[in-house]
């Protein structure tokens, strides 16, 4: 049974993207037969984020115009064999495609792949209404921000409404400290005001940038950002992980070392 | 008035629009002067004729059917009521009805309603959930959450300062009951969110002075 899962948030430059990525190669470590679908036409960066960008040839709206198989625009990761990304145009706006042809695009991929990951653009318009249009379950993506939570709580009434009712919440960039100081929410806090499970919380991690710029996804790795991506994909698959805790790292005793590790 | 009479065409015939002021026998001049410069464009026409401006007896009514169709070709078919003042009446009545309706029955809403979505309501509104910040309830009667009340709310829409808003958690960001409007105080979100009551209580909105005020559910509150 495959199962498409749509990475949203409403609010851009919460993590979509990044978590798309990681998830992806999460899951692909975890041996399941994974795709990606970048479905943010027009500003496309999820290749860029899985350095995958010099080998695209064709994109989603050249598989949905009919100018390619399928087959030609997947493009295997350098790391997973079976990790494939169908990238987007950056030519083209959102309205190239519609959901019907999402549907039907997704529907073909559903034979071959376990997991369908489609990385949702920013806002609520026609980009969103393709994304979540295949979709069978949602990961809603937040940071502990006011603004970042409305938009949450918006997209969770859109998903709804579109009858997608297997939503779960993605917290990311907490910051232990200053949740510790009472100057940002806690994951309590934004759990209680969205009222849907919670998938995982995912702290601020320098370690994110430079993987990012690295193009190549941290999860797995023993970063604290790479352990905490890794129990959400155990988490989607179904098993019951226990929430890593992220004060562990930010204690005395790592400042301690991270001052003989600048010197 | 320029003209003491004004012919309009409207969908079913003509509106003769009448001079108020001026006497009976004059004004039965003025419609024939008019009548008989367009007779050429009415000519054999049938038409529904409707009266404003002035009231006029049946007899004065009959005066001018017959004052037409005697010298003009003109058939009018039936006379089209249009009475200002039973118009008023009926409107008054219509209001009327769905004022006392909007406060004595209701509706419920059951589910949480996030940021964006929106319920508008006849009659009075009983939500079961909470109503976050960013959504909105509107009702012509009270409002009613069985939940925490954290976005807008507008109770008596179609203007009744009497109705009232009650939540079993109330941190609304403004609360509107007919023209009034209250909003909460002005404090940080992120203070908001960790200020908020751990334990719920019960409170309800009404309009005292022109103000919203927003007082406990306590016993004895509605013995007063």
């Amino acid at each position: 049974m495959s199962e498409v899962i749509v990475i949203t948030s409403g609010k851009g430059g919460v993590g979509k993207t990044t978590t798309t990525a990681n998830v992806g190669a999460g899951l692909a470590q975890l041996n399941k037969k994974v795709v990606l679908i970048d479905t943010d036409i027009g500003l496309r960066n999820l290749d860029v984020v899985m350095g995958l960008e010099n080998r695209i040839v064709y994109n989603l709206v050249d598989v949905v115009e009919g100018n390619c198989r399928i087959k030609q625009a997947l493009i295997k990761d350098k790391k997973y064999p079976n990790l494939c990304l169908l990238p987007s145009a950056q030519t083209r706006d959102k309205s190239s495609v519609n959901p019907e042809q999402m549907k039907k695009l997704v529907d073909e991929l559903r034979e071959e792949y376990d997991y369908i990951l489609l990385d949702c653009p920013a806002g609520i318009e026609q980009g969103f209404q393709n994304a979540i249009a295949a979709a069978d379950r949602a990961l809603v993506v937040t940071t502990p921000e006011v603004s970042a939570i409305r938009d949450a709580d918006r997209i969770i009434g859109l998903l709804e409404a579109n009858e997608i009712n297997k939503t779960h919440l993605l917290v990311n960039r907490l910051r232990m400290d200053m949740v510790k100081r009472g100057d940002m929410m806690s994951i309590e806090d934004v759990h209680e005001i969205l009222a849907i499970d919670l998938i995982g919380a995912v702290p601020d991690d320098e370690q994110i940038v430079i993987s990012t710029n690295q193009g190549e996804p941290l999860v797995g790795s023993d970063s604290l950002a790479g352990q905490a991506y890794m129990n959400i994909c155990h988490r989607l698959l179904g098993e019951e992980v226990p929430l890593l805790d992220l004060e562990n790292k930010n204690g005395v005793w790592s400042k301690f070392v991270g001052l003989f590790k600048k010197n | 008035m320029s003209q003491p009479v004004i012919l309009k065409s409207n969908p079913h015939g003509i509106n003769l629009i009448l001079d108020k002021t001026l006497p009976f026998a004059e004004l039965k001049r003025e419609i024939l002067k008019k009548f008989k410069e367009s007779d050429r464009f009415f000519r054999n026409a049938k038409i529904g004729l409707s009266f404003e401006g002035r009231q006029l007896t049946p007899e004065e009514e009959y005066d001018i059917l017959e004052l037409i169709s005697q010298n003009t070709s003109i058939e009018i078919v039936c006379i089209i009521d249009k009475d200002e003042l039973k118009d008023a009446f009926y409107a008054a009545k219509i209001k009327e009805f769905e004022e006392n309706r909007a406060g004595k029955t209701g509706e419920f809403y059951k589910g949480t309603l996030r940021s964006g979505q929106v319920v508008e309501c006849e009659t009075s509104l009983i939500v079961l959930g909470d109503v976050n910040p960013g959504a909105r309830i509107i009702a012509k009667g009270n409002i009613v959450v069985l939940g925490s009340l954290k976005g807008n709310a507008y109770a008596g829409a179609a203007g009744d300062e009497t109705c009232f808003v009650a939540a079993l958690d109330m941190d609304p960001v403004q609360i509107k009951i007919g023209s009034v409007i209250g909003r909460s105080a002005d404090k940080g979100p992120l203070l908001a969110i960790k200020n908020r009551k751990k334990t719920m209580e019960p409170q309800i909105a009404v309009v005292m002075e022109d103000a919203i005020l927003i007082e406990p559910i306590i016993k004895g509150l509605f013995k007063k």
